[in-house]
């Protein structure tokens, strides 16, 4: 699989949805941060956050996610995760953090819950 | 003539690197080719790659500056990660990332610990072998 770090968005039923593959660490989390922060300060107040094709994650990665969850809930709306690998929810787990943020199988389930 | 890998009793390995956001990478790639060498499964190569990014990450936090020093030893069913931070000029400020670094590293490791050697930050983690 490739390891590298790509970042992509687009909407779907007018939800955002950022979609990140590779590794997400110190070197990479930055530009989840910015996309992120982009999005809740231009007006966005619920952003869909696909982790599908991510293969690594640390805790830079879950900070910028968690930074991101408070802006989302600020503004009244919402931070779902989209996770299907069980290392990466197993990150989630062991930290407690799947009980703060809505995590979802599929891209089309974080949408529809937000819809 | 074929020929079988097989864990060496008594390995040791030391890395140097600069404390650069994008050099903490090799922290990990090298405590998995030394768990891979010990023959560790899959699932204890991919905690003690995760485990090896906090223990540095609980250093360093997002200074870039200095220098990490890690040494990685492999004896019986057990690997050892040693780590210590030579501080560069930047003040030490506390970083974001603790609290969660601290709640992995206990989920992933046997033990771990911190102390100041020498005044020198550093921290180490010991796991083993999945029974």
């Amino acid at each position: 699989m490739d390891q590298s770090f790509h970042i992509s968005d687009e909407e779907r039923n007018g939800v955002p949805v950022v979609s990140a593959s590779g590794e997400i660490d110190v070197a990479t989390a930055p530009p989840l941060r910015d996309r992120l922060q982009a999005l809740t300060t231009s007006g966005k107040s619920t952003v869909v956050v696909d982790l599908l094709g991510v293969t690594f994650l640390d805790s830079t990665a879950l900070g910028v996610l968690v930074g991101a969850l408070k802006r989302c809930r600020e503004s009244g709306g919402e931070l779902p995760l989209v996770i299907n690998e069980p290392r990466i929810l197993k990150v989630f787990e062991i930290t407690g953090l799947t009980g703060v943020f809505p995590i979802h199988a599929t891209v089309e389930d974080a949408v529809r819950s937000v819809a | 003539m074929s020929t079988v890998r097989r864990p060496t009793a008594a390995v040791s390995v030391d890395l140097s690197i600069p404390v650069q956001a994008d050099l903490v990478v090799l922290a990990r790639l090298t405590a998995a080719t030394v768990a891979g060498r010990a023959g560790f499964g899959v699932e204890d190569i991919e905690d003690l790659r995760l485990a090896v990014e906090e223990l540095c990450l609980s250093l360093v936090g997002s200074r870039d500056d200095g220098r990490l020093h890690l040494t990685y030893e492999c004896e019986g069913d057990a690997i050892t990660v040693d780590c210590w931070y030579e501080m560069g000029d930047q003040a030490v400020v506390k970083s974001d990332a603790d609290d969660l670094s601290l709640r992995i590293l206990d989920a992933l490791v046997d033990e771990h610990g911190r102390d100041l050697q020498e005044g020198r930050p550093s921290a180490w983690l010991c796991k083993r072998k999945a029974g």
